[in-house]
């Protein structure tokens, strides 16, 4: 205060000082010559979804979508260790906490949790491990399973009303079928059933489903939604499907010519194309909507075990420009250029803070073009990536969106 | 013995009333927890359209005929739907022209569309899926998502007439957001979101319309704001003569107006962690000034941390007018600026309302040092406790790497910012006694 008196320092010193040294922590905004491109950019938020009540802990979560009032579902199993984890589900109870949480879970965009159903019921076959979960364009919901006797898909109202089933479990059984040594094999010309789906996507304006069949079949498959029929069905490089085990995946080899297991995703997008996950081959195949095989873009080539790419989401704009791709071996996202499959960036990184992932599964956006994550394995969770806008990009790898300053 | 039948006879009149609740419950159907409305209005000649969709599960009371599990039964259903609109719509959605109530309205139709249906988009689809689309009768969709498309036609005497809205539409359920569209004759079209009941909603204000909502805006926001209210008292504590107080809330109201115009007008830093960080800093500059106050406070000084704290409440004021700016309709700058006025009158009713009774605690009843301490003690209590509440969630983002971006890096806002500076400077030099 002395030295404001005297006037050494005033205020209008302290206002230049001020500024200078804000002007010497002007962000450098000339960008890397090698990376100068636009992007869709994301920052996680760290306080998204709220806390679950009744303490309720989720299990693998294995489908995310996003319905008509950007609500967004996510479908779980449930599954976790019963001592260290689901203390307060044991009888009697050996802790306060935790329970594992209903299946199927609907929160708003803030976050809130409007609802919870899920689980066996009357009237249908809940699946032995549920897998994928997809609002329809009535918003019912799709939910498909790859458990060892899955072969069928349910729908349900958003109330958690049954609707419907397709297909029948049990159906993929070898017969005569022994209890003591089960075999299912894979039948990918079954016009009924299905072989273990891993998701299914809507293509609106014609009213069909894409079913990524899935475990133990090696095919997409075109459904009516209304009525469940079959309409046309393929296999790799729109190839007539073949259950045939084509063994691990080799990066030195050529591509396999059939699917592996498990087909994982088949996204139609506005243009008329479909975007197929074939997981342990690390490629996306892309066909038309009658099958016929367009082109293929492979991730990470050198992926082994579970593969690199489980899951694609297109961003919102009406182009769909951009192709995200859940990578959950890698512990990323990749961000393509949709027209030319050019990956442009990646996000993300292994471990448990937000904004890393452990087995990222499933993925989707909502209106406004942020992005929706789950984690299966342990890494048991539900993130959500805010989209910033297009931004210039300064590396190719981001790791970690944190929300800070602009990068 | 009287006692035991009326006793009786109480039980049973209980049991009843308890079962015909739980009956009424069951046949109206649950209050939607979020129900969002799109709706046009568009005068045409002697007519006025107006378009709205609303989801089909916010219109209780309404027995919908279903088939199947659940599906609604299209082909029996218009006569429930056209009920529905007119029990939730049609009697509760109030349109002026010139101030005059447009009276029976004319439902042209009400159809159903599925979720996914996008022709709300724009007017044109709206109105000719509205007027021509009829879902084949063996869709199915679940009734409680499916959506209701309704046309109404009102008689007015010109389209070129003032027009306005009561909604009225808040019932529809627990929180109803409405995004509203107008389209004057002019071509322009005119957009308005508001949450739950707007009141009356003048379409195409004139500048005047505009002028008065935004003072009267400001002025009442003010009032619900208990941080900016305690932070002008602690301002006012110490300095209570007329000229230390007109350079203060001068100093303050150019800083807000500052933040509160760049932020309204898009500027401003849009990152998650922003708005977390404004309340941090407005329970912050309370405390700041409480302490200030209890040290020794000193208006050389003063002036400056007020202009910087009115920077950072000027942000706070800004969140609370983005959603009601386009009421404003084309006069953007005079609603802000209107908006500005009636902060600023609201802000001199609070200071004329708590001056005297400052004056007469700290003269009669405390001593002007005294009670000035304690004041600021118990403000600085509250401030310290929103401070830390606030804080808690501002730490969940990484801080270390948060740097003041979008608004300060204006060159022109910066210039702003070290004129104003130089000027107060100027103005409160030493030599110069003030307050």
């Amino acid at each position: 205060m002395k030295m404001l008196q005297s006037g050494c320092i005033n205020s209008w010193t302290l206002a230049v000082y001020f500024f200078l040294v804000l002007s010497g922590c002007t962000p450098d905004l000339t960008d890397d010559a090698n990376h100068t491109v636009l992007t869709p950019a994301f920052e996680v938020d760290p306080m998204w979804p709220k806390p679950l009540p009744n303490h309720w802990v989720l299990g693998s979560a294995i489908g995310v979508t996003v319905d008509s009032k950007d609500n967004i579902w996510i479908i779980h199993r449930g599954n976790g260790n019963p001592r260290t984890e689901h203390g307060a589900a044991q009888d009697p109870p050996t802790g306060d906490c935790c329970i594992p949480a209903p299946p199927v879970l609907q929160f708003n965009p803030e976050g809130d949790l409007l609802n919870h159903w899920g689980g066996p019921g009357n009237g249908y076959d809940w699946p032995g491990s549920s897998h994928g979960i997809t609002a329809d364009p009535m918003d019912n919901l799709w939910i498909g399973g790859n458990g060892s006797d899955d072969a069928h898909i349910l729908v349900f109202a958003q109330n958690g009303k049954f609707l419907k089933q397709f297909g029948k479990p049990g159906s993929r059984r070898t017969e005569p079928f022994n209890k003591t040594s089960p075999k299912w094999n894979g039948n990918s010309a079954d016009t009924k059933n299905f072989g273990r789906v891993a998701k299914i996507s809507f293509d609106v304006a014609n009213n069909e489903a894409y079913v990524a069949d899935g475990y133990l079949n090696k095919r997409v498959v075109v459904l009516d939604i209304t009525t469940g029929a079959f309409k046309r069905y393929w296999g790799a490089y729109g190839n007539e499907p073949d259950d045939t085990n084509l063994g691990l995946y080799d990066p030195e080899a050529p591509p396999a010519k059939q699917f592996g297991n498990p087909v994982h995703a088949a996204d139609p997008s506005n243009d008329g194309l479909v975007y197929v996950c074939d997981r342990p081959n690390n490629r996306i195949q892309v066909f038309t909507r009658d099958g016929k095989f367009v082109m293929e873009k492979i991730i990470a080539k050198n992926t082994l075990g579970d593969g690199s790419t489980w899951d694609v989401a297109f961003s919102k704009d009406s182009q769909q420009k951009y192709l995200y791709v859940a990578d959950g071996k890698n512990m990323k996202v990749h961000v393509l250029l949709r027209e030319t499959m050019e990956v442009l960036t990646t996000f993300g990184d292994g471990g448990r803070q937000p904004g890393q992932f452990f087995g990222v599964h499933s993925i989707a956006t909502d209106s406004k073009g942020n992005i929706y994550t789950t984690e299966t394995y342990e890494g048991k969770r539900l993130q959500k990536f805010v989209y910033k806008g297009q931004k210039p990009l300064k590396t190719k790898d981001q790791g970690v969106v944190w929300p800070t300053v602009s990068r | 013995m009287a006692f035991v039948p009326l006793k009786l006879g109480l039980s049973k009149i209980l049991l009843g009333l308890v079962v015909t609740i739980t009956a009424i419950n069951i046949y109206s159907h649950e209050i939607p927890r979020e129900t969002n409305i799109l709706a046009f209005i568009k005068p045409e000649g002697q007519h006025l359209r107006l378009l709205v969709r609303v989801p089909l599960e916010a219109m209780r009371d309404v027995n919908f005929p279903l088939t199947g599990p659940g599906y609604l039964d299209l082909a029996n259903a218009e006569e429930s739907l056209k009920e529905a609109a007119d029990l939730w719509l049609g009697r509760e959605i109030i349109i002026y022209e010139n101030g005059i109530i447009l009276e029976s309205p004319q439902l042209i139709t009400a159809s159903v569309a599925i979720p996914t249906d996008l022709s709300f988009k724009n007017y044109d689809t709206a109105l000719s899926n509205t007027l021509e689309r009829k879902l084949p009768s063996k869709t199915e969709i679940y009734w409680q998502q499916a959506m209701l498309d309704v046309l109404y036609e009102y008689q007015i005497t010109s389209d070129s007439s003032d027009f306005s809205i009561r909604p009225g539409v808040e019932q529809l359920g627990l929180q109803v957001t409405t995004i509203l569209r107008f389209l004057p004759i002019n071509g322009k079209e005119l957009y308005y979101q508001h949450t739950g009941n707007p009141g009356t909603v003048i379409l195409d204000p004139h500048w005047y319309h505009a002028v008065l909502q935004f003072t009267r805006l400001g002025f009442t926001h003010i009032f619900d704001g208990k941080d900016h209210i305690l932070f002008l008292i602690c301002l006012i504590i110490p300095f209570q003569r007329a000229r230390a107080l007109f350079i203060l809330i001068t100093a303050f109201t150019i800083a807000h107006s500052l933040t509160l115009a760049t932020t309204t007008l898009g500027l401003a830093p849009n990152f998650l962690w922003f708005i977390p960080l404004v309340e941090t800093m407005i329970a912050l500059s309370i405390l700041y000034m409480a302490l200030e106050n209890i040290l020794k406070p000193d208006i050389h000084r003063r002036w400056l941390t007020v202009f910087i704290c009115g920077l950072i409440h000027g942000f706070g004021f800004a969140y609370g007018l983005k959603e009601l700016f386009p009421f404003g309709g084309e006069h953007a700058l005079l609603s802000l600026f209107a908006f500005n006025i009636g902060v600023e009158i609201g802000q001199l009713v609070v200071i004329i309302l708590c001056l005297p009774i400052l004056r007469i605690l700290l003269k009669y009843c405390t001593g002007e040092r005294v009670g000035t301490i304690l004041l600021s003690i118990l403000i600085g209590h509250i401030g310290w406790h929103w401070m830390v509440d606030r804080g808690s969630t501002l730490i969940e983002y990484e801080l270390s790497q948060i740097i003041f971006d979008g608004l300060l890096w204006n060159p022109f806002i910066l210039l702003t910012l070290m004129i104003l500076i130089g000027l107060g400077w100027f103005l409160t030099r030493p030599g110069r006694p003030l307050g």
